[in-house]
Order: C-alpha cells, then sequence, then structure tokens
C-alpha cells in the first residue's frame, strides 16, 4: 500500500513482565480476524507482514482452543503494524477525494523486564535502546496497571503501584541520555499517557472511575513524578496528559482450564483510542495555544486530513504551513467538535452514502462515547 | 564452552543464568533459537557455521511446575556445544542430561526478589 494514502497512528503498550502485554496484542488482532468481526465491520484489520499476523493469530487461537497462554516475550521488542483496510463502499471514484484511504496502526510490544531489571549483555542492551526510541515515536501511550497484583497487595495497593510507577520512572532515567540525542528534550512524544487496568475481569466490581480513585488515592506522588520525569523528556511541556485518561481492559476471561477470549472489555476501544484520541486533544490543545512552534506541525501533521474525513469536506489537506497559520483551521475545529446527535448524524449520513472510511472514524468516536457511558473508559477533560 | 541457559524467576524477567560462551550470549541464543521462539518445548540440532559452532537448542518447562507471579510455567531454554550435546536427540534426554547440571542453582535463586547475575 502507498504509504503517503495511509493515515499512521502508533500506541505504545507499557507493563511489567506478566501484566498482559503480549495477550492483550493477540487478543485485538485474533478477534479481529473471527468470521463475525469480518462480516460486521466495516474494515479489515491486516498485518503488514504475514509471520507476525500468523504469529498472533496462533497466540490468539492457542488462547481460544486450548487455553494455552502466549509465550513469554523474550530478550526482543517488536513493532507490529496493522492495515485498517476499508471494505469496498461507493467505490474508487469517492475514494480519490479522501486524503487518506487506509489507517495504520503500529503497536510497539517489549519485554515488560526492560523497566525492571537490568539487561544481560550488549546486544540485550541496544536492543532496549533501539525499542525504546521507537516506543516514544508513539501518539498514545497505554501504560497497565495490573489487577492481579492489586489483587495480590489488597489493601495495601500503594506498595505495587509505587514498585510500579517507579520502576518505569527509574527506567526511564536509565535511557534518558539514550533517548535525547544532544540531550535536547523531544518533540516526537507520546503526548496521550492512559492508565488502563489490565485483566480487569478480576475485579468486576470496579468501573474505570473506581479505578481512577484507586490511583488518585494510592499512587497521587507516585504518579506527580512520573509527570515530572515524562515532561523532562519532552518539548512543550504543557502539552502533556499523564494519568488523566483512564480505560478498563481485560483480553479474555481465564479460568482454570478454559480462556474464553470472547469475554473481552475495552479491547475494542483501542482502534478508536488510537486513531481519535491524539486528534482530539491535540487540536484541543492548540485551540487552548497550549502548542507552539514544531510541536504544532509535528501534532497536527494528520489532523487536517482527518478532519477533512470526518466533517466531509473535499478539502484534501490544510497542511502543516495551513495550521500553522491558522492554528486550527474550521473543518478541524468543527471535526474536533462532533459529539452526540452531530456524531450520530454524521455516521448515518455516511453509512447511506457507503462512505466507508467517514464512517469508520465517526464510528470510532462514537464507540469513544459508548466507552464513557459504560464506564470503561474515562477521558480527560483538559 | 558447553552451555548457555536463559530463564526466569517468578517476580524476574528473562535473563541469562549460565553463559559458557565468550562474550555476548545474546547472539548465539538468537541464531539457535531462530525460527522456532515461540514452541512450548524444543530439541533442534542447528549446523555450525563460520561463526558458530554446531548446537542444539533446547527448552522445557520448569520440571517442578514452578510458575512466574502472572501464573506462567516458567520455561528454561539452553543452548548446548559441544560433547554435552552429542547423544541428546529429543526434548526428553535434554531435560534429563541438562537439567540436573542446573536444578540446584535454579533452586537457590528462583523465588529471589532481584534477578542474580549470569554464572553467580
Amino acid at each position: 500500500m502507498d504509504v503517503s494514502r495511509a493515515l499512521e497512528q502508533h500506541i505504545a503498550v507499557f507493563g511489567e513482565g506478566g501484566s498482559g502485554k503480549t495477550v492483550l496484542l493477540s487478543s485485538f488482532y485474533g478477534a479481529t480476524q473471527e468470521p463475525q468481526y469480518r462480516k460486521q465491520s466495516l474494515f479489515h484489520v491486516v498485518a503488514d507482514n504475514m509471520g507476525q499476523g500468523a504469529r498472533l493469530h496462533r497466540n490468539y487461537l492457542g488462547m481460544k482452543n486450548s487455553a494455552q497462554v502466549p509465550a513469554t516475550t523474550r530478550f526482543t521488542g517488536t513493532s507490529y503494524s496493522f492495515s485498517i483496510k476499508l471494505k469496498d463502499g461507493a467505490g474508487a471514484k469517492a475514494m480519490k477525494d479522501k486524503p487518506f484511504d487506509a489507517l495504520r496502526l503500529v503497536w510497539h510490544d517489549y519485554p515488560g523486564e526492560w523497566f525492571e531489571q537490568d539487561v544481560s549483555g550488549p546486544e540485550e542492551t541496544q536492543r532496549r535502546v533501539d525499542t525504546f526510541r521507537s516506543l516514544l515515536g508513539s501518539d498514545v501511550a497505554l501504560l497497565l496497571v495490573d489487577a492481579q497484583r492489586l489483587l495480590d497487595n489488597a489493601g495495601q495497593e500503594e506498595r505495587y503501584l509505587k514498585s510500579l510507577f517507579a520502576n518505569f520512572l527509574n527506567g526511564l532515567l536509565s535511557l534518558k541520555d539514550d533517548l535525547l540525542e544532544d540531550g535536547k528534550p523531544l518533540v516526537e512524544f507520546p503526548r496521550i499517557w492512559v492508565l488502563g487496568l489490565s485483566k480487569s475481569d478480576l475485579l468486576p466490581d470496579l468501573d474505570v472511575f473506581a479505578f481512577r480513585d484507586l490511583l488518585i488515592e494510592k499512587g497521587a506522588d507516585d504518579l506527580d513524578q512520573l509527570r515530572e520525569v515524562l515532561a523532562g523528556l519532552v518539548e512543550a511541556k504543557d502539552a502533556l496528559s499523564v494519568g488523566e485518561d483512564f480505560v478498563l481492559l481485560s483480553s479474555a476471561k481465564f479460568d482454570t482450564d478454559r480462556i474464553e477470549v470472547t469475554e473481552r472489555i475495552g479491547v475494542d476501544m483501542i482502534l478508536p483510542l488510537a486513531a481519535m484520541l491524539p486528534f482530539e486533544r491535540h487540536v484541543r490543545w492548540a485551540q487552548a495555544k497550549q502548542l507552539q512552534g514544531k510541536v504544532v506541525e509535528t501534532l497536527l501533521r494528520g489532523a487536517g486530513p482527518l478532519a477533512a474525513v470526518l466533517v466531509g469536506t473535499k478539502s484534501r489537506f490544510l497542511g502543516p504551513v495551513g495550521l500553522l497559520l491558522n492554528i486550527v483551521g474550521p473543518s478541524v475545529a468543527e471535526a474536533a467538535g462532533l459529539a452526540g446527535d452531530k456524531l450520530r448524524e454524521a455516521n448515518s449520513e455516511a453509512m447511506a452514502k457507503q462512505d466507508n472510511l467517514r464512517a469508520t472514524l465517526t464510528r470510532f468516536a462514537m464507540d469513544l462515547d459508548r466507552g464513557e457511558e459504560e464506564r470503561i473508559l474515562l477521558r480527560s477533560l483538559r | 564452552m558447553s552451555l548457555i541457559w536463559a530463564t526466569r524467576g517468578r517476580d524476574w524477567g528473562f535473563r541469562f543464568l549460565r553463559n559458557d560462551a565468550s562474550g555476548d550470549p545474546l547472539p548465539v541464543y538468537d541464531a539457535a533459537f531462530s525460527g522456532v521462539e515461540d514452541a512450548s518445548e524444543i530439541f533442534c540440532r542447528v549446523a555450525a557455521t563460520d561463526a558458530l559452532p554446531a548446537m542444539v537448542a533446547l527448552r522445557f518447562a520448569d520440571p517442578a511446575g514452578r510458575r512466574d507471579r502472572a501464573g506462567r510455567v516458567i520455561p528454561h531454554d539452553f543452548v548446548v556445544f559441544g560433547p554435552l550435546s552429542d547423544d541428546i536427540d529429543s526434548v526428553e534426554v535434554g531435560r534429563q542430561r541438562i537439567w540436573p547440571m542446573v536444578a540446584d542453582d535454579f533452586e537457590r535463586v528462583w523465588e529471589l526478589p532481584k534477578p542474580p547475575p549470569a554464572n553467580g
């Protein structure tokens, strides 16, 4: 596929060893390969590397059919690239008017212990640096809090949260010199750090508000420190939200002899989160004048094309220069403000016209609204 | 050079606990396990190359069924070289030959909160 015709979003999923990163990735991809998903969805999720796709699908089938969890990720980080290929809608002519005709999701996975302990030798050291460089080029970071570890520390959750955030913070600090070139703060950096409760099925009484409250009650100081360290790595510190968005996740229900992969929580939020959250947030920051210079250009480079699709205009591309001049053009502001009835109308209109790209993106925005209604997602108001 | 051993503890993650090779064990480990990374049990004989001698890649689950903190049975990965590898022709034979060489070491370290150094 022509890269310039795909809007690419990167997601970095951070979590300790055993917190469920690879299981989440396998559950996400495997579910999209099920016949029902392929029939109902307006798009196909295709792994750009067939070997990687087969591996994830095998992991998923191993869970579904044999109650086997995926192998531990050892010594190597991997970036998985997925193309979100739209089904044929109103025809190729309509697609030619679009600024892009596909989405690409790049999901970075790595061995969890890389933030918890020293590595074994020079080759692993180099791999760790390379992996974190690519992780930190993501738009959204998802930091996993492990429900099993919360349960193991019931009543003393602060012990686990302190160790989780401290390990992560120390890991980042130890890599800081390798990650920053000449000590310069990074422009490309995940600006949105969502806290995800993995294995959330283990805590069925905890909705996303209760999860947020638990983190604030038992981990606020550690989270503040993490926020400070992240802010120290990045240019335009105001354009950063760490621990302001929350999501509940469960890749499957794990029983002793069975893994029920259809009982997922929040996994269907990941694609909408990766595609829409940076857009919504970056535009809002631009409107609040929290972005300057090169940061505007970098963060809003996908906003014009995405906005054009969402509001259904034919303007192909506002371009970074236009964005710099206008900060946020009218179509971008309108698109970012699409919500409620207007959003549903836009989606119905797109569905009626078989405009699958617009229908998909408006559906993503509706999925995020639904996630909030169902209390599995909580987005920052900032 | 006879053995490279990689495993994990209950709380610490995957790392090399024994490295009889000179230098960094990871490139050798990668060469041995290339293409069979995800299998839960492995016996694989790898032919010698210009850079590396003939070796056997061996993986089996912890014989005592010990699990990590996420509940996964701990795997043990070995790269076996030289005469030690000569009569290994299956996972089972590999387990019988190799496990007694490291069992006591693992018993000593697997519950430690932090990982021990290689050859420690």
